[in-house]
């Protein structure tokens, strides 16, 4: 089985092994649907993982923002009441107690809150912020020491220390306004943020549920549709075997090798079919064969019997005259047998440079018997300089000599049948017309004459494999063969076979690659 | 000096007729060998013949047909057919059809000369030589 041919070789030149085939399918590595399904859902919960934990990180951060804008606030506060206190002892005299207590937590807070305002503020303005504190401490805890020493109220160095407590104090006050306009800002930025996320997530989803749809939806219906094509290619006749076209083996690839494992056994049945449809031709052939075989053989019979009931009184030349037709009639029977041994040969499928007259010869003499045994008229036509055609000789000789035989079944004595091989209309292809003028194929049955089994004849006459074979050889040739007939006026069988393009061209050449463009119609509907 | 047998053989082989001629005429019969139905009838036509040795298959025109052209031109003349293959049927179409019998090639002179023999007896010819025959072989 395993070094069963597959096929034809010149239907496919190029057709590779089918074993080579499974195994470089095998070889590949495995990244099934399922695989790829789910690397599809595991992308979207990687994305939800994403955005959960990005927004976490956001909320987070929004709540450090907000307990710093607090921080900030109470800053601003502080100081506000520092410098009121400072006013007031100003305006009114007083101690400065107050103002040290306010401006003490001030610098508490400004201690806390330093790792989270770099974000928001320089750190170099923050040193300033820090040394007008630091002054500002200074200044007051000079007045504190001024009043302790009971220095006049009117003293000429009071004055100087209240201008430059106004400056440094307007200022704290002015950056600590500043430290909280900006954090709000900040704030607000980043609520805005988050009002937009969920617009741009979901519109992200979008883009991307389409995006992974179509891909999964690419990987699955593209290797459909080869599988679909390779069906309709299996159902003409192709039987070449599939070739891995990715990187990766899938389910998709298990299907073509059991695809491929399916045609591997059509071919081999095919093969059994044409042996079968064969031996029944050899069958036909060979009564017509024996009757031939009568006629040599009863003039030698009878030649050898009168030579040697007169053999002493025979003259010399009238002895030689019988040995020769002996020796002549041995010849024939030998032809005859020949002819026939010659189909019946069981020989490898090969594919070579054929003439097509001579096959068309072949067939003919082979059936010559028949011919002459139906009493039919029998013309055949092959015009010089018929492009030649690529095929096994065998089986080609197997397809006329059934549609042959079919033909002379079809006329009876007296009718006529030709065959007339011809350049088809068709490019690049020839043809053999054998029609008749027999009793022609009723329309209802016409559609189903090249089915398997289907017979009109009578039961042990007809195996119904004929056509059937037939065009299945045809086709794997790369040819087609199509009927015309009506009851009563006849039968034409086309047979179309690709014409091998250029002497000298490799075997891989020969023929085009494609059917011709209108072989459905060879099956009327 | 007896009257002697009248004999036509066709058959489109023509060796067929070249050795009958003279295996037929030692048996004392006058034979007239043809290759071509059409000839023969003609032939048939214009004399009568005792017996007419004929193939049945043959191009143009069959045993059959000459058994009957023959028997409608003189009903008694004994017909004797040859055939490649002795089928039932193709036989009994033939004795139905009025042939005296048939002969299934390949057969030996003798077998023919026997049936010949067997047919003269019919016609009434006494003398026909079946023993001159007889001795040589």
């Amino acid at each position: 089985m395993a070094d069963h041919p597959a096929a034809f070789p010149d239907a496919a030149p190029e057709a590779p092994d089918a074993s080579s085939v499974e195994r470089a399918f095998l070889k590949r590595p495995s990244f099934g649907i399922r695989a790829r399904l789910a690397l599809g859902f595991l992308s979207f919960i990687v994305f939800a993982i994403a955005v959960t934990v990005g927004a976490w990180i956001m909320l987070s951060r929004l709540e450090r923002r907000l307990r710093f804008l607090e921080v900030a606030d109470r800053y601003t506060m502080e100081i506000q009441q520092a410098r009121r206190f400072e006013k007031n002892y100003f305006l009114y005299g007083g101690n400065l107690q107050d103002v040290q207590d306010h401006i003490a937590n001030a610098r508490r807070l400004l201690i806390a809150v330093a790792p989270d305002a770099a974000e928001v503020v320089a750190s170099a303005e923050l040193g300033r912020m820090r040394d007008h504190l630091g002054r500002y401490e200074t200044l007051i805890a000079r007045l504190v020491a001024r009043d302790g020493a009971h220095a006049p109220a009117d003293g000429a160095e009071r004055p100087a220390i209240e201008a430059e407590l106004r400056d440094h104090g307007s200022q704290m006050v002015a950056f600590a306004l500043e430290l909280a306009e900006k954090e709000r800002a900040s704030v607000n930025a980043t609520l805005a943020l988050f009002k937009r996320l969920p617009v741009a997530f979901l519109a992200f989803l979008l883009v991307f549920s389409v995006v992974v749809a179509n891909f999964l939806a690419r990987q699955i219906v593209g290797p459909l549709s080869r599988l679909m094509a390779t069906t309709q290619r299996i159902a003409g006749g192709d039987f070449t075997p599939l070739t891995p076209l990715r990187w990766y083996r899938d389910e998709f690839s298990t299907f073509s090798v059991a695809l491929n494992t399916m045609m591997r056994e059509l071919a081999h049945r095919q093969e059994v079919l044409v042996q079968s449809h064969k031996l029944s031709a050899i069958g036909t052939l060979t009564s017509g064969v024996a009757h031939e075989l009568n006629n040599p053989i009863n003039n030698i019979t009878l030649t050898a019997e009168m030579l040697k009931e007169d053999y002493g009184s025979l003259a010399d030349e009238e002895r030689l005259d019988m040995v020769n037709d002996l020796v002549v009639q041995g010849a024939r029977a030998q032809k005859i047998v020949r002819n026939l041994l010659d189909f019946a040969r069981e020989g490898e499928i090969t594919t070579e440079r054929l003439d097509l007259a001579k096959v068309l010869r072949g067939a003919a003499s082979l059936a010559a018997n028949q011919i002459k045994l139906s009493g039919a008229k029998i013309a055949i036509d092959v015009p010089p300089n018929l492009p030649a055609i690529h095929g096994d000789r065998q089986s080609l000789s197997q397809v006329f000599v059934n549609l042959l035989l079919n033909a002379l079944d079809a006329v009876g004595k007296g009718g006529h049948v030709s065959i007339a091989a011809g350049t088809s209309r068709e490019p690049g292809y020839v043809q053999v017309v054998i029609s008749d003028d027999g009793c022609g194929i009723p329309a209802h049955v016409l559609p189903k004459v090249f089915d398997p089994f289907f017979t009109t004849k009578s039961r042990g006459k007809g195996t119904g494999l004929g056509l059937s074979v037939s065009l299945g050889i045809v086709r794997q040739h790369g040819g087609d063969i199509r009927v015309e007939s009506a009851p009563g006026r006849g039968s034409t069988f086309t047979v179309l076979l690709p014409a091998a393009m250029v002497p000298g061209l490799s075997e891989n050449d020969a023929g085009p690659a494609t059917r011709p463009s209108a072989s459905k119609p060879s099956r009327p509907a | 000096m007896q009257e002697r047998l009248q004999v036509l053989v066709l058959d489109d082989e023509p060796i067929v007729g070249k050795r009958l001629q003279p295996a037929l005429a030692k048996v004392g019969c006058d034979v007239e060998v043809f290759d071509a139905p059409g000839q023969a009838l003609q032939r048939v036509g214009e004399k009568r013949f005792d017996i007419v040795v004929t193939d049945i298959r043959m191009e143009d025109i069959d045993g059959i047909e000459v058994l009957e052209k023959v028997l409608e031109r003189w009903p008694k003349t004994k017909v004797i057919m040859i055939t490649g293959y002795a089928t039932v049927e193709v036989a009994r179409e033939a004795i139905a059809k009025g042939a005296f019998d048939f002969i299934a090639k390949p057969f030996k002179p003798q077998e023919l000369r026997d049936v010949i023999a067997r047919a003269a007896e019919a016609l009434g010819f006494a003398g026909v030589d079946r023993a001159a025959a007889d001795d040589s072989v």
